[in-house]
């Protein structure tokens, strides 16, 4: 066996550096002091058991779960079409059209926020949960477009074909074997949207007016040192929903890339 | 071509685990000959290549490039260079500056551009140094490739499967180009190719692998003649392959019963050898005589029918049925002014002369 | 079939998400624009044209220190977090034999709140802090370190952190796609590892880079999280401002106004970097 080199050595500090940061939050939630700082006084879950006291958590909570559903549903929809009009068909502009989706990925959040806090204005919309389901749905198309087309790439077209020529119709073959085929890859573009409007800040900071969703409220309460603990706990529980949807929706993108028709 | 050996193979071994990719590999290549690696895909002559190249490292034997032992030499200080399979041109640069890319900080660019001049001169590229590597088509990506390698002045020139990514025209008329450059340069050309016309068209001399194993090393014409197995003869050409008893053995000359063919006089083929009285023989489908009558001033001659016919422009080639063979001989006939034209079903004779018999030996295979 | 051609059905499926982002960045621009040539008297706008925003904008020396400092922040991020991820992607792209759980891995933290990234940072950082508390509890340090927290190195260092998946996986992609052959045959022609980073690796991975430069850079000039959190007064950036004028001071028309200003200046410099990037590539021969 070859001595691990310096690439490998760099590779596994640089892993560290990722990871280390986000694994202090959960380290120190269950830490009875209130001080983020080393040494940790004692062990405790009562940080995770006054969450569930505070009235305007829950809200937050119950808002950015709808929020996040409405997103997921909305982008995925849109995706799906557009997914399969990029994969499947050849058009003038197409390139143009593919780029356009993807521009919500490079434009400054500040810039997004303030432009669409100002067009919702003009259109008569006060911020509210309404506003910010429209603007988290802008910025989840780009992911549900990229990842229903990875679906649709490894989908064989001979197989719709297959479907026509035994006098099928474009619905019931929609229905039949397209659906079925993507459907892995159309559950992983809802975790991952939800997801993707689930942590968003900056946007529901603007656009969320006097319904704040969980992100918008954990910063209403990192300013107060006294919380600091709360948000911690809340910080740790959000973590591993994120992560643990990721991995779900990673499990069904590399089943819509190895899946085969019944 | 001199008889001072430009490489030297040692026993060469190179496992994977549990695999054995070459094994046991002996070769002297002579300077200035043109030699080909011939055998089926996954049979080790790449293998055999990429260590001569400095890309593998054999894991047994030793690898000499000019009386000098290659070991620990990377690949970047042997003085041989390739020219790869997909010809690796750099996408980035533009013919130019990928025929000079080995040259860069070695030698004024004065020279270098003079030297780059000449090398696309000699591949018939000449003036097109500022043509993109994306606007090459597929013969002239194979040109340059040849002139990169060759401006190195290398000692050996390695060329793995050079020609396999051409249509069969340009293909052709690529075996005699490369050939006679090869012959004017003089430098050693060792080809890796799985195709034995290719391989018998450029070569001095081949040598066989099959599994991993280096089978038989000879001129293109005792390949063909003399082959030293079955699995050599029916790689190398066609050939019906047939059993054979020995009935006995003047001098080199050996007795037969060839079955269908009855009793025949045959050469002794020296790279086999015969243990015992079960034999086998094979005769090239281009040596038999075919005819709608008995055919005179043959010493052997059998009858059968025609189970298949197939036109292939310049020959026809015959299946033909008969009576002692297990399976039909093939035939095959020069497309001459049509004097033979045997449909489906038609009765005909088979024609045959000793000399046209190899004496494959005793082979389980 | 319903649709007639295949062009139709294309345009029929897609128009709903291109129309979407198209509304949704045309509309807000144009209104953005308008609104930079209108005034804001206390509670009232004034829509009459002018350029007196500009004029403020671009005179004021706090906009111009903001953009500047914004800008150059994030080519500093750009180029900390390209340099460190350049390394992970070759790794991954070239040595790691499970290349799929490699990018699992990296890209498995990015999916946490971007919010919470950042306050874990803020938390580490800190004068009572994890990193000090943990380097005085290791007897490294015998007083906190007081530089770490609300400057611009927290900023760059929290970015370069936040946008580490981004920046390896084009990298990856463009060094997946390189052809082993050609690597070889750079080695067959006499050079020499680094030679052939140099010559071959580096100058085909440039689409990358620039791609991974470009994506970091432009939404890290309009970052307003990592300022207001980790940077303190020195570490403010120009979104910080943009988000005041929204907010507190309530004038619009200058918040328009130095959204497009920082806009167009992102616009600029992304153009000029990828021109000399491009130019720089076509010279490695």
């Amino acid at each position: 066996m070859k001595r691990p080199s310096t690439l490998t050595a760099y590779a596994f500090l640089y892993l560290v550096f990722l990871y280390l940061p986000v694994l202090f939050l959960p380290l120190f939630s269950f830490n009875s002091g209130t001080i983020v700082a080393f040494p940790i006084k004692g062990w405790t879950l009562d940080w995770y058991r006054k969450l569930g006291e505070q009235d305007t958590l829950i809200q937050a909570l119950w808002n950015s779960l709808g929020v996040g559903t409405v997103v997921a549903i909305l982008s995925t929809a849109m995706g799906l079409f557009a997914a399969r009009a990029f994969v499947r068909y050849r058009f003038r502009g197409q390139r143009a059209a593919e780029g356009l989706v993807m521009l919500p990925l490079v434009i400054p959040g500040i810039i997004v926020a303030s432009s669409m806090l100002v067009l919702f204005l003009f259109l008569g919309l006060k911020p509210s949960l309404l506003t910010v389901v429209l603007g988290h749905t802008f910025l989840a198309l780009p992911f549900s477009v990229s990842i229903l087309k990875s679906a649709f790439d490894d989908f064989d077209a001979s197989l719709e074909e297959a479907s026509y020529d035994l006098g099928v119709g474009v619905f019931e073959t929609f229905r039949r074997v397209t659906l079925p085929v993507v459907s892995p890859g159309i559950i992983a573009s809802m975790l991952v949207t939800f997801t993707v409007s689930f942590d968003e800040f900056v946007l529901a900071f603007f656009l969320s007016g006097n319904q704040p969703t969980l992100p918008v409220y954990i910063w209403s309460q990192i300013r107060f040192p006294a919380k600091l603990p709360n948000v911690l706990a809340l910080g740790s529980i959000l973590l591993l929903t994120s992560v643990l949807l990721l991995v779900l929706a990673e499990y069904f993108r590399r089943r819509s890339s190895a899946s085969e028709v019944r | 071509m001199t008889d001072r050996n430009i490489i030297e193979l040692r026993g060469v071994e190179k496992r994977y685990g549990t695999f054995l990719a070459a094994s046991g590999i002996d070769l002297d290549l002579k300077e200035g000959e043109f030699f080909s690696l011939l055998g089926p895909s996954g049979c080790g002559k790449t293998t055999v290549l990429r260590m001569i190249a400095g890309f593998q490292e054999p894991t047994a034997g030793t690898v000499l490039i000019d009386g000098q032992d290659m070991e620990g030499v990377p690949a970047n200080n042997r003085p041989t260079n390739m020219v790869f399979q997909s010809y690796a041109i750099f996408p980035h640069l533009n013919v130019g500056n990928n025929v000079a890319y080995g040259l860069r900080g070695k030698a004024p660019k004065g020279e270098i551009d003079q030297r780059v001049a000449e090398a696309l001169d000699m591949v018939e590229l000449g003036g097109l140094q500022d043509r993109g590597a994306s606007e090459l088509s597929g013969g002239q990506r194979q040109r340059v490739a040849l002139a990169r390698a060759l401006i190195m002045r290398p000692k050996v020139l390695l060329l793995d499967e050079p020609l396999s990514a051409l249509d069969k025209k340009l293909r052709e008329q690529m075996q005699f180009e490369m050939r006679n450059l090869q012959q004017s340069l003089g430098i050693t050309f060792v080809m890796v190719t799985h195709d034995q016309y290719e391989a018998m068209t450029m070569s001095d001399r081949i040598g066989v692998m099959f599994n991993g194993r280096l089978k038989q090393v000879d001129t293109p014409t005792t390949l063909y003649a003399r082959p030293c197995d079955q699995q050599v003869a029916s790689f190398i050409g066609e050939m019906n392959i047939l059993p054979a008893q020995l009935l006995g053995e003047i001098g080199n000359m050996l007795s037969i019963d060839a079955a269908a063919f009855g009793r025949i006089e045959i050469e002794r083929n020296p790279n086999v050898a015969t243990s015992s009285k079960d034999m086998n023989i094979g005769i090239r489908p281009e040596q038999l005589e075919i005819a709608a009558e008995k055919p005179e001033d043959y010493p052997s001659t059998v009858q059968g029918t025609v189970s298949n016919a197939a036109f292939y422009g310049e020959n026809i080639h015959y299946h033909i049925r008969v009576a002692g063979a297990e399976k039909p001989i093939s035939v095959s006939v020069p497309n001459y002014f049509h004097t033979v034209d045997f449909k489906r079903g038609d009765a005909v004779w088979l024609g045959l002369q000793g000399a046209s018999v190899i004496d494959l030996g005793t082979d389980t295979k | 079939m319903i649709f007639r051609s295949e062009a139709s059905r294309g345009y029929t499926l897609s128009a709903p998400a291109t129309a979407y982002v198209g509304f949704l960045v045309a509309a807000p621009l144009l209104i953005l624009i308008a609104y930079s040539f209108w005034t804001q008297t206390y509670v009232t706008l004034d829509k009459t044209p002018t350029l007196k925003n500009y004029s403020d904008a671009l005179a004021d020396p706090l906009v111009r220190h903001l953009m500047l400092r914004s800008i150059w922040i994030a080519g500093a991020v750009t180029v900390v977090t390209v340099a460190l991820a350049y390394p992970i992607a070759y790794f991954i792209a070239m040595k790691a034999r499970k290349k799929t759980i490699w990018l699992l891995l990296i890209t498995i933290p990015f999916w946490s709140s971007y919010l919470l990234r950042v306050f874990a940072w803020k938390l580490i950082l800190g004068f009572n802090g994890v990193m000090n508390s943990a380097l005085m509890m290791l007897g490294l340090i015998d007083e906190p370190l007081d530089f770490l927290l609300y400057n611009e190195f927290a900023v760059v260092l929290t970015l370069a952190h936040a946008w580490a998946p981004f920046a390896i996986l084009p990298i990856y992609v463009s060094l997946q796609k390189i052809d082993p052959s050609l690597l070889e045959a750079a080695t067959d022609l006499g050079n020499s590892p680094l030679q052939r980073f140099m010559r071959v690796t580096l100058p085909l991975t440039i689409p990358g880079i620039i791609a991974a430069c470009l994506i970091i850079f432009i939404p890290t000039v309009g970052d307003y999280v990592t300022p207001a959190l980790v940077g303190g007064s020195d570490g403010k950036m120009i979104a910080n401002l943009i988000q005041v004028q929204f907010g507190a001071a309530n004038n619009w028309p200058l918040g328009a106004t130095l959204s497009l200003i920082a806009m167009l200046s992102v616009g600029f410099v992304a153009i000029v970097f990828v021109i000399t990037a491009t130019q720089l590539g076509r010279r490695i021969r």
